[in-house]
């Protein structure tokens, strides 16, 4: 089977650019492509809990609607926890869904991946 | 069961984050002899993923890991 990876770096204040790892992904899916997002940097805000319901842009669902679908076809979702320490989060209080993993499993995914997409 | 896994070096990780354990973990397999064990032990929660695909990454083979409470012990074999 294919493999994309999504490397999600945007987070809460570029809403807009939110949807598309999930979406992509989801349509990885339903091409038989084993889909896996890693959010790191900001991107890692969306997935704190709570957020995601309250992000919805234009016509499209709700994000939390759009990450729960994709999470539904077989979506990995892996955080950068780390990436808190750079924005002066707290750690922890993330989704139970995505794995916490750090730069040995984003080098590892990558290599893996036949195909790289960073939004 | 696991914690009678005999081993020949061990590396205490705890408090550290994300790449310091899998940098620690690669100097200190270099310490031992092929074939021996070396016991990790983190709390970092990004440590599971990261040493065990480090260690398929790199050749060597996590035999068991185990977790209790924060702490994730790992045993690995250098393979090469």
């Amino acid at each position: 089977m294919s493999k994309i990876l999504y490397i999600q770096t945007s987070g809460l204040d570029t809403p807009e650019r939110l949807y598309a790892p999930f979406i992509l992904g989801m349509t990885a899916r339903a091409m038989d492509v084993d889909a896996s997002i890693f959010f790191m940097i900001k991107g890692i805000t969306a997935l704190k809990k709570g957020e995601a319901e309250k992000i919805k842009i234009g016509s499209f669902p709700s994000l939390k609607e759009v990450m729960d679908q994709a999470l539904a076809t077989g979506v990995k979702m892996y955080i950068c926890e780390q990436s808190t320490q750079l924005l002066g989060l707290d750690r922890g209080d993330f989704i139970p869904q995505a794995k916490v993993a750090g730069a040995a499993t984003l080098n590892d995914l990558a290599l893996d991946a036949d195909s790289v997409i960073s939004l | 069961m696991d914690q009678n896994i005999s081993y020949d070096a061990e590396l205490d990780c705890v408090g550290l984050f994300c790449p310091m354990p899998i940098s620690k973990t690669k100097e200190e397999i270099e310490n031992i002899e092929v074939g021996q064990i070396l016991k990790v032990e983190a709390d970092d929660p990004a440590a599971e993923e990261d040493i065990s695909r480090w260690a398929r990454r790199v050749g060597h083979e996590v035999l068991s890991m185990e977790r209790s409470g924060n702490i994730i012990t790992i045993w690995i074999k250098r393979k090469k």
